[in-house]
């Protein structure tokens, strides 16, 4: 499986947790008053937000339309200034699509250094604090994403945060971008890597507890803004009397209105997923309920063994002869473990985001069509 | 663009095809993605206090017909002084591998610098670049950020012509070509985003939007416009304003369009479509619920 080992490689990669970088605190200098508040070293200040700027907005939406189909993930750089994570660049990681699995591994480990290192020389943030993936119908629940931030979380400062763009949501004409750590609770579990039912029961996990929010906010730098401003000027300008069509054609950004579209194509796909997921989750489901069964079946195996032994010295002490030794019970059945739930937990998460965006997508068109209907009538 | 007046002989090497040794077209015009631009201003926002201007590789691809399309930027480190320019070419290079990597389709197609002034450097730095793009040609595009007073925020592209007797690298003409600003749907609504974003107070906003929100918002914006057009009809129908004919034919395109048909089909059945898969969502979300608490049930 490509996961684990890509994940190793990138945990080669980064750096250690005591040689992450304290931003923004140089020790030779005084720090200001006003910043002695802000400037933690330690990371101590919880991250509550995520700010994400302009530049990788655009960036992150050409990544993942030119990679469609293959998911398309990659680096998130920035710093964090008390509790806000301030994302200001991002690069893109070529998409393993080889299944040369160790070398794409190594590969993207080197490809990784080479960029920062590059990046690093004309004065970019070069701090990783999390990685971005490209994700349709509001699904991005896999292993490999668990696992990649699962890393993060032990070796980045403030453990690192998940980026996921919705492509088809951007289609639908709002571009969306959620921010995502994993749980204490889950994370605790994965280290330990048991995800039997006991101990999903001890952390509490549902899908809905893997990851948690992190509210999110997008940034444009003064000069982004100002020249995305000169853009939209034209449409800005035009006054209520003037000529419209003039006003308009003249605009480098005319306003657009994807968002209004009645189609809902998207729809049958969407269900098309959800039908997809649910099938995997009946066979994952099946497999455990397979494999639970068969540890009932060793258990009884065991139990009546033992209750066997213990009637027959019960005879023989009767008889008066000496008991027979107990044996090791789990020497002789062989009782599997207690299989991860973790696969149907992730299809179940999946499952639920599909079925979540199905819902938006019906419940924004039920709006339109209905406000369709009303002007038709009128 | 040191085009003197004394140089009696001026030789403008011709771009038309054939005539010099480039295969396809040369090329005529450029259109830039907001990607690559926001890129070079973010560039230009890291510069350090020494540097004048900024200078970076401009990636894309050509098409046939001449087209240029720029597709994404990255920084190049040079240094400017009186006597001298350097770019690091080296630094180029593997920025170029490690972006060739991600994207084999995006090739170099030029360079960028922000600021509009052209000079000997200018001439240097695409001569090197022809080099990189040979047997194409290189483009420029200059961008202005308007961070200086009394500039104009703009961008600009030029391709290099070698000029006069013995063409050397210092000496070109950069020759103006048409460049404009190019997105494609999902770009589109990233940059509504940003645009959002920028007429905002403090220049951010919260995220993620509901749908619902941007949905209210562009009929907002419709019904804006409806009554722009409305006022506009009304003040020709009163006489005030002379009514223009273009735009009634417009007009006319626009509203003449009914909705009847939509009655007929099978407009309600899909409303009930629908409104069943509006249900079956909830349903299957549900019942995802219901099983990931049973899975947490202790077995007895």
């Amino acid at each position: 499986m490509a996961a684990p080992s890509m994940a190793a490689a990138l945990a080669a990669s980064l750096p250690a947790p005591s040689a992450a970088p304290a931003p923004a605190a140089p020790t030779y200098e005084a720090i200001p008053a006003s910043m002695s508040k802000v400037i933690d070293i330690e990371a101590e200040i919880p991250l509550t937000a995520v700010q994400v700027d302009g530049l990788v907005v655009t960036k992150i939406i050409k990544h993942s339309r030119e990679a469609y189909g293959s998911t398309a993930h990659g680096i998130l750089l920035g710093l964090d200034l008390d509790g806000t994570l301030e994302v200001s660049n991002s690069f893109a990681l070529p998409s393993h699509a080889s299944d040369d699995d160790d070398k794409s591994a190594k590969g993207v480990a080197r490809y990784q250094a080479a960029m920062m290192r590059s990046l690093k020389e004309v004065q970019a943030d070069d701090s990783i604090v999390g990685f971005y993936q490209a994700m349709t119908l509001g699904s991005f629940f896999n292993q490999t994403l668990i696992e990649t931030q699962a890393i993060h979380q032990e070796r980045l400062r403030h453990g690192g945060i998940v980026v996921v763009h919705d492509l088809s949501q951007t289609a639908r004409g709002n571009a969306a971008f959620r921010a995502f750590r994993l749980t204490k609770a889950f994370f605790d579990a994965f280290k330990r890597n048991n995800f039997s039912t006991p101990s999903l029961i001890s952390h509490r996990l549902t899908f809905s507890t893997i990851l948690e929010e992190i509210p999110i906010k997008i940034r444009t730098s003064p000069l982004l803004s100002s020249f995305i401003e000169t853009l939209t000027d034209a449409t800005v300008r035009a006054p209520a009397g003037a000529n419209p069509a003039a006003a308009t054609s003249s605009a480098a950004l005319p306003p657009s209105f994807d968002v209004l579209n009645l189609g809902t194509s998207s729809i049958s796909r969407n269900l098309e997923h959800i039908i997809e997921a649910v099938d995997a989750y009946k066979t994952e489901e099946g497999n455990l309920g397979y494999l639970s069964r068969q540890i009932a079946r060793e258990k009884a195996r065991a139990d009546a063994y033992v209750a066997k032994r213990k009637e027959e010295n019960a005879a023989r002490v009767a008889q008066g002869l000496a008991p027979l030794p107990e044996e090791d019970v789990s020497r002789l059945f062989k009782i599997p473990p207690e299989p991860s739930r973790l696969e149907s937990m992730l299809l179940l998460g999946k499952i639920d985001a599909y079925a979540k965006s199905l819902e938006q997508t019906s419940g924004t068109g039920l709006v339109k069509m209905y406000g369709v209907k009303a002007d038709s009538s009128t | 663009m040191p085009l003197n007046a004394a140089s009696s002989a001026v030789y403008i090497q011709n771009t038309a095809p054939g005539f010099i040794s480039t295969p396809g077209r040369a090329p005529t015009s450029v259109t830039v993605h907001p990607v690559a631009l926001f890129s070079i201003l973010d560039h230009y926002l890291r510069r350090t206090d020494t540097q004048e201007r900024v200078i970076g590789t401009l990636l894309g691809t050509r098409s046939d017909n001449g087209e240029i399309e720029v597709r994404s930027a990255f920084a190049v480190l040079h240094s400017e002084t009186e006597e001298q320019v350097a770019v690091d070419m080296e630094y180029h290079r593997t920025m170029y591998e490690l972006h060739h990597k991600v994207n084999p389709k995006e090739v170099i197609v030029g360079w960028y610098s922000t600021g509009s002034n052209l000079n000997t450097y200018s001439a240097l730095i695409q001569n090197f670049y022809s080099q990189e793009t040979a047997p194409h040609q290189a483009v420029h595009l200059a961008v202005n950020t308007g961070a200086q007073e009394g500039e104009q925020t703009g961008v600009k592209a030029f391709v290099g012509s070698p000029v006069g007797v013995f063409p050397k690298p210092e000496n070109c003409v950069f020759v103006p070509i048409p460049c404009a600003l190019r997105f494609n749907d999902s770009e589109r609504n990233g940059l509504d985003l940003l645009t959002t974003t920028a007429s905002a107070p403090n220049t951010s906003v919260s995220h993620p939007v509901n749908d619902l929100e941007v949905l209210e918002r562009s009929l907002k914006s419709v019904s804006e416009m409806l009554d722009r057009v409305l006022s506009y009809v009304q003040s020709v129908l009163s006489g005030e304003v002379k009514g223009d004919a273009a735009v009634g034919r417009y007009l006319m395109d626009t509203l003449g369009s009914t909705t009847e048909d939509l009655e007929k089909g099978g407009f309600n059945s899909a409303l009930q479509d629908t409104l069943m898969v509006s249900y079956l969502a909830s349903l299957v979300r549900s019942q995802a619920e219901v099983s990931a608490r049973l899975a947490l049930v202790t077995p007895v």
